[in-house]
């Protein structure tokens, strides 16, 4: 069940439950098509009260499965959790060589699920020292307020009011997209972005492999 | 000016020299038009030799950066770099030991690493510093700016020509942790490369000083790379500029290529190739065509000294032979058994000494037959009949009793006997300028001043009167000898105007004389038989008169001869 989480999220939120203090905010992102974007992770970042702890919920994982990380893309709020699974018959070699966070989890077996927690936010690349093909981004952000859209492109976020610093990230995107905004009590702002995305230059799986279900 | 052309006493030689001036023309022409073309040639296949190895020389540059780009790529999946860059601050030293055995790997001999930023993390050389950050920096900025999988250009790395490529190392695909660059040397030995390939000698010039070029690299010689160099000082702004250099006395066909650089002045790469070179091969053809035209030249002239002679033996021959006919000899015939022109010529040449043969035979029967002065008017001017009034000496001369000698002589002597009288008699009045006019029997008829006028025809006529006199006497004297009767003769002779010319038919006529003066002359012959006279020789008052000199003569009276009413004073012509 890897996207349980975030659809699980974003039907909570779409509905509006639980109740929370503050303004609903409706993202919806499209591209230079018109196509909705999937995999872009919109966040508030507040402005003026300090982040918030961690919520305790269960970390999220990201599974090494058909020689593919899965999710593509997960959202995690700074000083999460991430567990990383695998689920193949092969070992793996997940590592990252991003500033947040130089990782690796050297030749792990499968059944293993290393946990690691992520307290720098930025973008964390993950790649895989085997299979070459393997890519995985974890966005850590300084904020609880986060959803990552689905193939519908539109997320539904909720906060106190107060001043925010919109970001969206979104693997094809050449730099974060920020936008500041004042949330006030009640309702739902409508906010629609068109994102220029650069081609998908993700590389496919060497020949011959053989793709083990997604 | 004139021009003037040799002349040539023999055809042989003529023909030679024509034929052989032809053929020496056409065969000079298809020479030069030859070598003309094979040098043009040669200068075309030279310049696509040269744009070929531009073009090779480009894509030599451009497989290295593409190798060197694959191999980067290649390094950017290693474990152990990745396992470096992890640590918080990456050990310089260990990534630069890493690159190193890198270089083993892939054959580039430069391999440095920068970060993102293009600060210089590590590096294979410790000749490389960051002194030679610039170029790999530009060149990171460009790729990270469109995005390209990798960047490559031209550049110095301590003052040395280099081709720089920068490569991402990605961590993973398409994220990039750090770019590679990757440099590898245009040196003597990429240039000997680029001969090798191209069989052009190559120079890389450095125009960064331009008042002073370096020359970077070069297959070349130092001194012959030095010209290079200065001819690039002298050439530095063109731009694939084509050309032909002298070095050190060989011609080269040179192809000026700019190269650009990263942030520097253009590099001039040089490719050459000596024309000589390029000629070798039409070389070969045009000696092959020199030695079939000596050859041609040759056959050529045997050829021509075998028609020629050919012809000219044949003409030589017909000259000998007219030669010969010019000389009076008809009797030789030319045998040239040939069909063409000249055998005709020959054929038409003896039936020609045929002809001359005849009339020769005919002029001669004519001189006999007549007197030779008859025979040359006659065959001076048209034979015509009709004559001329014109005074003449008529002499008649006769034997005395011949009639009774040939009764006792048998016939065959008679004739004998006669031609040689006749003989002797002729050659005195010819030579005295007489013209027999006719033999009538023993009788001699002859003309002084007929046909051809004489100033004194008439003392010619004496003078051979006293000739044949003497001659008779001469010939008795002979006759006596033998046992044979002596001869007596009579001879008259007058002077009249009488008419000369041809008398007869049209198919048959004789040259002679008639008139009363005619007659007169036989009378005074038949006068000498008076003995009253006692002289063999009497002639006119006229004759006398006309001779210059008459010489001793007798009178004689006057006489009336038969048929004549007036009588004529007559002499004896004394000896």
């Amino acid at each position: 069940m890897p996207r349980s989480l975030p659809l699980l999220l974003f039907a909570l939120l779409a509905a509006g439950a639980p109740p929370v203090r503050g303004a609903g905010l409706q993202v919806n992102l499209i591209d230079g098509k018109g196509a909705p974007v999937e995999d872009a992770v919109v966040s508030l970042v507040p402005l003026d009260a300090a982040p918030l702890a961690v919520t305790s919920a269960p970390p999220p994982e990201i599974v090494q499965q058909g020689e593919q990380f899965t999710p593509f893309v997960t959202a995690v709020q700074a000083g999460s959790t991430v567990v990383f699974p695998n689920r193949d018959k092969v070992l793996h070699h997940v590592y990252s060589l991003s500033k947040p966070k130089k990782f690796e989890l050297p030749l792990y077996s499968p059944g293993q699920a290393e946990r690691i927690v992520f307290d720098q936010p930025g973008l964390v690349t993950l790649g895989c020292n085997i299979h070459d093909w393997m890519l995985a981004y974890l966005v850590v952000v300084p904020t609880p307020y986060f959803a990552k859209t689905g193939s519908p492109g539109s997320v539904a976020l909720t906060a106190p009011p107060g001043r925010y610093r919109l970001e969206i990230w979104h693997p094809r995107l050449a730099a974060l997209l920020t936008s500041e905004l004042s949330l006030g009590e009640g309702g739902v702002t409508p906010l629609d972005f068109t994102l220029q995305l650069k081609p998908d230059r993700r590389i496919r799986r060497a020949p011959g492999a053989k793709a083990t279900g997604y | 000016m004139s021009l003037r052309l040799p002349r040539f006493r023999r055809f042989s030689l003529r023909l030679l020299t024509l034929l052989l001036g032809l053929l020496f023309a056409a065969l000079a022409t298809t020479y030069l038009l030859v070598s003309r073309a094979n040098q043009s040639n040669a200068l075309a296949h030279s310049e696509q030799n040269l744009e070929l190895g531009a073009r090779i020389f480009d894509e030599a540059t451009r497989q290295r950066v593409e190798f060197l780009a694959r191999s980067a790529s290649v390094l950017s999946g290693d474990y152990a770099i990745r396992q470096v860059l992890l640590a918080e601050h990456p050990d310089a030293r260990t990534l630069g030991s890493s690159l190193q055995s890198y270089t083993g790997r892939v054959g580039a001999p430069v391999i440095a690493l920068f970060d993102s930023d293009q600060q210089l993390l590590a590096n294979s050389d410790i000749a490389m510093d960051n002194e030679n950050r610039g170029p790999f920096a530009y060149l990171i900025q460009l790729a990270t700016r469109d995005g390209l999988p990798q960047a490559s250009g031209f550049a110095y790395l301590n003052r040395e020509l280099h081709v720089l490529v920068v490569v991402p190392l990605y961590a993973p695909y398409p994220e990039i942790a750090a770019w590679f660059g990757l440099a590898f040397p245009l040196d003597h030995a990429f240039a000997q490369q680029i001969k090798n390939t191209t069989r052009l000698d190559a120079t890389f010039v450095s125009t960064q000083d331009v008042a002073r070029p370096r020359v970077l690299a070069s297959t070349l010689p130092a001194r012959e790379a030095g010209l290079v160099a200065q001819a690039v000082r002298d050439n530095h702004r063109a731009q694939n500029r084509l050309g032909i250099l002298e070095l050190s006395g060989e011609r080269y066909v040179t192809l000026f290529k700019s190269q650009e650089m990263l942030g520097d002045e253009p590099v001039a790469v040089v490719l050459q190739r000596p024309l000589s070179a390029e000629l070798a091969q039409a070389r070969e053809l045009e000696n092959f065509i020199l030695l079939i035209s000596l050859a041609a030249l040759a056959i050529a002239t045997v050829a021509a000294l075998w028609i020629a002679r050919g012809v000219s033996q044949p003409v030589r021959v017909l000259a000998a032979h007219t030669r010969l006919v010019a000389a009076g000899d008809y009797t030789q015939q030319l045998d040239l058994r040939r069909e063409d022109e000249l055998g005709q010529l020959a054929a038409a040449f003896n039936q020609m000494t045929l002809g001359l043969a005849e009339r020769d035979r005919v002029r001669d029967l004519l001189g006999k037959v007549v007197s030779p002065e008859i025979a040359a008017q006659l065959l001076r001017s048209e034979v015509r009949l009709g004559g001329e009034e014109r005074e003449v000496t008529v002499l008649f001369s006769d034997l005395r009793d011949f009639t009774a000698l040939s009764e006792k002589l048998p016939p065959a002597e008679v004739l004998a006997l006669l031609n040689r009288y006749l003989d002797r008699m002729s050659a005195v009045i010819e030579r005295h300028g007489g013209v027999i006019d006719k033999f009538i029997g023993d009788a001699i008829m002859a003309l002084f001043g007929a046909p051809m006028a004489s100033p004194d025809a008439a003392g010619q006529a004496l003078a051979a009167a006293r000739g044949m006199a003497a001659a008779l006497a001469e010939l008795n004297r002979e006759l006596v000898a033998e046992g044979r009767p002596a001869l007596a003769i009579g001879v008259g002779i007058n002077t009249a105007r009488v008419v000369a010319g041809n008398m007869g038919s049209k198919t048959r006529l004789n040259y002679t004389v008639i008139g009363d003066g005619v007659n007169l002359a036989a009378r005074l012959e038949a006068l000498t038989k008076e003995t009253v006279y006692q002289t063999q020789v009497i002639t006119s008052e006229a004759t006398v008169r006309a001779a210059r000199n008459a010489g001793p003569v007798r009178a004689l009276g006057n006489v009336t001869v038969k048929g004549k009413t007036e009588a004529v004073a007559i002499f004896a012509v004394e000896a």
